[in-house]
């Protein structure tokens, strides 16, 4: 009685299942291993907790001279020999040419016998360190490229690198003296040594000269200039 | 994640580049690695008419990039304490803002 009146009651509002099926297979906790699911392994395996190794005490380990390879060492001897017999020594900063315009640079400067030099930065400023050429390292920043020749030839190099406009001079090393940009281009202004030699010469000769015409002259010509020059002397005294 | 494609310089809207800088000084990596890249050849070859100009000064004066755009607006970059990255995105922040334009004006 009390289950029909119960029935009629909760019929309108819910129902139950006519059947109830109760998972009696596979249970969460077993005695042995369960198998995982193998995308469910490997996220674990993923994910898996790493704690950070302690770190070795500051004098454990002795520290690892760098090794200089064979090709670096190649390198800076090629550069020495450079630096040796080639009276000038320019770097530029090449900002995007082509491999054409590279060729051309390089005919062009072949002709006054130039040559075009590259060299990574890292031999170059090794090399430098160790030598007198130490301030010309921080030129070396970035894709640049030597130009080197036995002969100083500003006026020729300067020339032909207008030509050129990614090119951009830094600076030149001409007889072992460090030049700027602005300093390279007066020193390509300046004159051969024969000639300033000559001028030189003929500067400080001309007093002499100078000297030896006027005593050639006559000697009465030369007594009536005396005695103006007393007269004078004694005028500016009087003033005085 | 895909990993952001390789941003290029584009120099539609530029009339006029100028990198001034000191060799000699401490602080010119960054203005000289944005001249190398924007004065690559891929680069220039988006746009024939611009000038990308260096000036080589020795006066310890600071590192500087003058740009120049075609509506005649002047973007002044004091590199001195300035990463390369941080010039290029500022520059080319304001190359696409104007390059739209032109395109749409074109349109």
């Amino acid at each position: 009685m009390a289950a029909t009146l119960c029935g009629k009651l909760l019929s309108p509002k819910g129902w139950l299942p006519r059947t109830q099926s109760i998972r009696h297979g596979s249970k969460a906790v077993t005695r042995h291993r369960k198998p995982m699911h193998f995308l469910k392994q490997k996220l674990l395996a993923v994910t898996q907790y790493i704690p950070p190794k302690p770190a070795a005490p500051p004098g454990a380990y002795p520290r690892e001279t760098p090794v200089e390879s064979p090709l670096m060492r190649l390198l800076t001897r090629d550069l020495e020999g450079v630096f040796r017999d080639c009276k000038m020594v320019a770097v530029a900063q090449n900002s995007g040419s082509t491999s054409h315009d590279m060729i051309m640079l390089k005919n062009r400067f072949h002709k006054h016998d130039i040559h075009v030099r590259l060299f990574p930065n890292q031999v170059m400023r090794s090399f430098l360190s160790k030598s007198i050429y130490s301030n010309m390292a921080p030129l070396f920043i970035g894709p640049t490229v030597l130009f080197v020749s036995k002969e100083p030839k500003v006026k020729e190099m300067l020339s032909t690198l207008r030509l050129s406009p990614q090119m951009s001079l830094l600076g030149a090393c001409i007889d072992n003296t460090l030049l700027s940009a602005q300093g390279v281009a007066s020193y390509a202004k300046l004159s051969s040594v024969a000639v300033v030699q000559g001028e030189l010469v003929s500067g400080l000769s001309a007093l002499a000269s100078q000297t030896g015409t006027l005593l050639q002259r006559h000697p009465t010509h030369l007594t009536a200039l005396l005695q103006q020059y007393a007269a004078q002397q004694a005028q500016a005294e009087k003033a005085t | 994640m895909a990993a952001p494609g390789k941003a290029s310089v584009v120099l539609k809207a530029v009339k006029k580049i100028a990198v001034h800088f000191c060799p000699f000084e401490a602080n010119v990596r960054s203005t000289r690695e944005f001249l190398v890249m924007v004065g690559s050849e891929r680069a220039r070859s988006t746009n024939l008419n611009c000038e990308v100009i260096s000036m080589v000064k020795h006066d310890k004066s600071e590192p500087v990039v003058d740009v120049t755009y075609v509506d005649g607006e002047r973007l002044l970059m004091k590199g001195a304490n300035l990463t390369s990255k941080e010039m290029l995105s500022a520059f080319q922040a304001r190359c696409t803002a104007k390059d739209p334009q032109a395109k749409a004006a074109a349109k």
